[in-house]
């Protein structure tokens, strides 16, 4: 530890102002930051800080990604393993290149991003789409914005989105049947072009009306075709709760955005309890739900709101999933959310200060 | 309004119920400035020799409050800049206290006039301050309420039961003597909602009295509720916006008692000296300008690494070289440690030793509990995540997070729709912040802008009306 403290000091000077590699001084001073806790001191009152910083914030929805994430390893193999380092890898790199040109900090927010970019991507895509779509992600759905806490949109779904729009034709031929038994794919490498499977996922088949094709418990447990982080609902669910507890995702999200979407969903398709609740476990809802349309930065920042959002996002999903050629509907549902954030913060924010007004 | 959000900050080494009388020192060093008030007028001259109690200063943006010499001594005006020192101290001790004394006082409004004359004199007037704006009352003005405090929650100030005890009978005179300074307005006495022998005492001595008007209010627990705006909003007492309500912490009621019982002036205050590294945390009974340096000389476990503040850690000001001495509206030293050990990887700890508001600590499944805080930022600055805990935890009801907004762009109008003027000015959203923005600090100042800048809102009815339109069209 010792060492490490030292090798960091005498490292320092090189990227301070005035030093050889000052210009890399955001990337220096994360790497410190990441090893170290920071001395720095309150300056005013209060003099005291409470121990949460955005790196614990983060690293909290980072925890709840675990078991999908072992999930996608489970069910796909470790060819998840360069999936993530390269969504790291680049999208670091556009974060590393905008922290040197602004000057500014690297924000963690991005250690999420990363992360939960690979895992709503099919399992078999090229690994340099996995680098086109999380760096087109990053560099517009957050860095033109201004950066982590200025984005109007998801980085992670902006990618996704951009890779469907052009790539489309890859994107729904990479899919990896799952492994199963009691270690899946967890010893293969699963190649794409030996083992992608160009057929249907189930929420495809959803829109071509054979919708039982994956039995409930298959969906459940995660055993089918479908992108790497989304197809466990079980594993969703428990990082998904574990968030909710942290209290680093709103319930007052979560829970509008499912009661919506189950209500929408029996509006269009009628008492099939049993096909309802396959909507629930099937595709990216769950996943969408828990972890993307609760992204603080991009949702609402008023409570009323992200009822109102969320209950939209669920309602749209169910729309575009019953009612378009569209097969999965949550990235677009959360991504017009997304749009709408600030106009439902408007109108709540107004309501605040009327609700206000009696106080003087 | 109904009390909301507040929260406790546990910090370990509170005051115990001790106070000390501590001797007189050497020299006073007497500040000029305090936090509401600034003695900018002088009444004495450099070398005057001066007398205990005498008035060494006044402000005159505060009604003249006087800056009253708490002992004799020869007064140096450019010893110490921003301070008057006075040496070769001559202390009367104050005589014991006459058990002739009457335990309650008769009813006179008569001299109300009169009384409220001398308390200004005596200094216990500037105990008295407009609940609305934190500064001294005008003396001649009618309040529309008062509301005495005996709760003082804030990481560590004086507690109001250390003033209290063995002073109960000067509260309920000094109660008496506040009464009769007014006419028809009530008294709320704000008295701890657990049971406490203190506040029964309280509550025995006043009821075996007849015409003293008290209401009582007891206290939630929670910082900031004993928050002068937030009492006076809790009560109701704000409803037409422009309504006077005086506030006087228990201390302020036995100046009174001081001033106009026994006719001496209000020159000592008890502070609290308290904080992770003091050895032994304790009340204090000082003479304002006691030097600070002599105060906590000894008295902590660690001499270096240390910031001294004046105040809680909540709202207290950082005690600097500019200040040498106890100001006159000092209510405690807390002294913190400054951080020096680097912890490797301590954002990927458990934190079962780490409290926090959030529920990303394992402590979260513990007891609340003690820590030892020090001051550090415990993280980086980012730019807010939309976290929403700022708004949680606000006692005021206003949202932090979009005022920080606005006023980053420099919107300072949304900035006043969102009704920054609010802001109880508890420090707590600050404390909570994940991305360590200084919300505390913005929210004050921007205030304090509106107010200089802007004036009172404009609430004309057609930008309401329209307001209300574009709501219905956006929805
Ligand atoms: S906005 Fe004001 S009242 Fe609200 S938490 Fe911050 S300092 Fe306290
Ligand atoms: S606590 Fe800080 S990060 Fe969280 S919403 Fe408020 S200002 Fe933003």
């Amino acid at each position: 530890m010792k060492f490490l403290a030292n090798l960091l000091d005498k490292a320092r000077p090189t990227f301070q102002k005035g030093g050889s590699l000052s210009a890399l001084k955001p990337l220096f001073d994360a790497i410190d930051a990441f090893m170290f806790n920071p001395l720095t001191q309150s300056k005013l009152a209060p003099h005291a800080r409470d121990p949460l910083d955005v790196k614990r914030y983060m690293s909290m929805v980072i925890i709840a990604l675990i078991p999908c994430t072992m999930a996608s390893f489970y069910f796909f193999g470790w060819r998840m393993l360069p999936m993530i380092m390269v969504s790291y890898m680049a999208g670091g790199a556009v974060e590393v290149a905008f922290a040197v040109i602004r000057k500014e900090e690297i924000n963690e927010g991005f250690l999420v991003t990363g992360l939960l970019f690979p895992l709503i991507l099919p399992p078999g895509l090229p690994l340099w789409m996995v680098a086109v779509g999380v760096m087109f992600g990053v560099l517009v759905g957050k860095e033109i914005f201004g950066g982590t806490g200025r984005n109007l949109f998801n980085p992670a779904l902006v990618g996704r989105c951009f890779l469907l729009l052009s790539y489309g034709g890859e994107m729904g031929g990479a899919w990896i049947e799952p492994g199963g038994g009691w270690f899946g794919r967890l010893g293969q490498y699963a190649e794409t072009s030996v083992d992608a499977v160009s057929q249907a996922t189930p929420l495809y088949d959803a829109a071509a009306e054979i919708p039982k094709f994956a039995p409930l418990s298959d969906l459940f447990y995660g055993n089918v075709l479908g992108c790497a982080g989304e197809t466990s609902a079980l594993a969703l669910i428990l990082g998904g709760v574990l968030l909710l507890i942290f209290g680093v995702a709103s319930w007052r999200t979560v829970i509008p955005l499912l009661v919506g979407f189950g209500v929408m969903t029996v509006v269009l398709v009628g008492g099939d309890m049993q096909l309802v609740v396959w909507h629930y476990l099937a595709g990216g809802l769950l996943l969408g739900a828990f972890f993307m349309a609760t992204d603080p930065v991009s949702s609402p920042m008023t409570n009323g709101g992200k009822f109102v959002y969320g209950a939209l996002i669920g309602i749209a999903t169910a729309l575009i999933r019953l009612k378009t050629p569209l097969f999965e509907g949550m990235m677009f549902a959360i991504l017009t959310g997304n749009m709408f954030a600030p106009i439902i913060d408007e109108v709540f924010i107004a309501m605040h200060v009327r609700g206000l007004r009696n106080e003087k | 309004m109904k009390p909301r959000g507040g929260y406790n900050v546990n910090l370990i080494g509170g005051p115990s119920g001790v106070v000390e009388k501590l001797s007189p020192p050497e020299k006073l060093c007497i500040p000029l400035h305090s936090r509401h008030l600034k003695f900018s007028e002088l009444r004495v001259a450099d070398g005057d020799s001066v007398s205990s109690g005498q008035t060494l200063a006044v402000d005159p943006e505060a009604f003249s409050v006087p800056l009253l010499a708490p002992c004799g001594g020869t007064a140096g005006l450019s010893r110490l800049d921003g301070h008057i020192v006075i040496e070769n101290l001559n202390c009367p001790p104050d005589p014991a206290p006459d058990p002739e004394l009457p335990t309650h006082v008769p009813y006179d409004s008569g001299q109300a006039a009169e009384k409220r004359r001398k308390l200004l004199e005596l200094g216990a007037w500037q105990f008295v301050s407009n609940a609305r704006t934190h500064q001294v009352a005008d003396p001649d003005g009618t309040p529309s309420a008062v509301i005495v405090s005996t709760v003082h929650l804030e990481p560590f100030v004086a507690r109001g039961s250390a003033i209290c005890t063995g002073s109960i009978n000067e509260l309920v005179r000094g109660l008496e003597h506040l009464q009769s300074l007014l006419e028809y307005q009530a008294i709320h006495l704000v008295l701890p909602n657990v049971k406490l022998e203190l506040a029964q005492d309280i509550q025995k001595t006043i009821r075996g009295h007849a015409w003293l008007k008290l209401s009582e209010v007891p206290l939630q627990m929670r910082y900031p509720f004993d928050n002068q705006t937030l009492l006076a909003r809790h009560l109701g007492l704000f409803t037409e916006g422009d309504e006077t309500v005086w506030f006087i912490p228990a201390a302020g009621v036995i100046a009174f008692d001081r001033a106009l019982t026994l006719n001496r002036p209000c020159t000592s205050r008890i502070i609290s000296l308290a904080g992770p590294v003091v050895k032994d945390p304790l009340h204090l009974e000082v003479p304002v300008g006691y030097p600070i340096d002599k105060i906590i000389a000894g008295r902590l476990t660690q001499d270096d690494n240390v910031r001294v503040v004046n105040g809680g850690i909540l709202t207290g000001t950082q005690i600097t070289e500019d200040q040498a001495g106890i100001d006159t509206e000092c209510s405690g030293l807390t002294v913190l440690e400054t951080p020096t050990v680097r912890e490797m990887f301590g954002w990927l700890r458990l934190g079962c030793d780490r409290r926090s508001f959030s529920k990303c600590f394992t402590s979260t499944l513990k007891k609340a509990f003690g820590e030892n805080l020090s001051t550090s930022l415990r993280g980086e600055r980012r730019p807010c995540v939309a976290c929403g805990q700022c708004v949680t935890v606000c006692p005021a009801g206003i949202m932090p997070n979009a005022i920080h907004k606005y006023l980053f762009s420099d919107e300072l109008e949304q900035a006043q729709r969102l009704r920054t003027d609010l802001c109880a000015e508890c420090g707590l959203c600050s404390y909570i912040c994940p991305s360590k923005i200084d919300l505390y600090d913005e929210l004050v100042r921007a205030k304090v802008r509106i107010a200089e800048e802007l004036g009172p809102p404009a609430e004309e009815p057609e930008e309401q009306a329209a307001q209300e339109n574009q709501e219905e069209d956006v929805a």
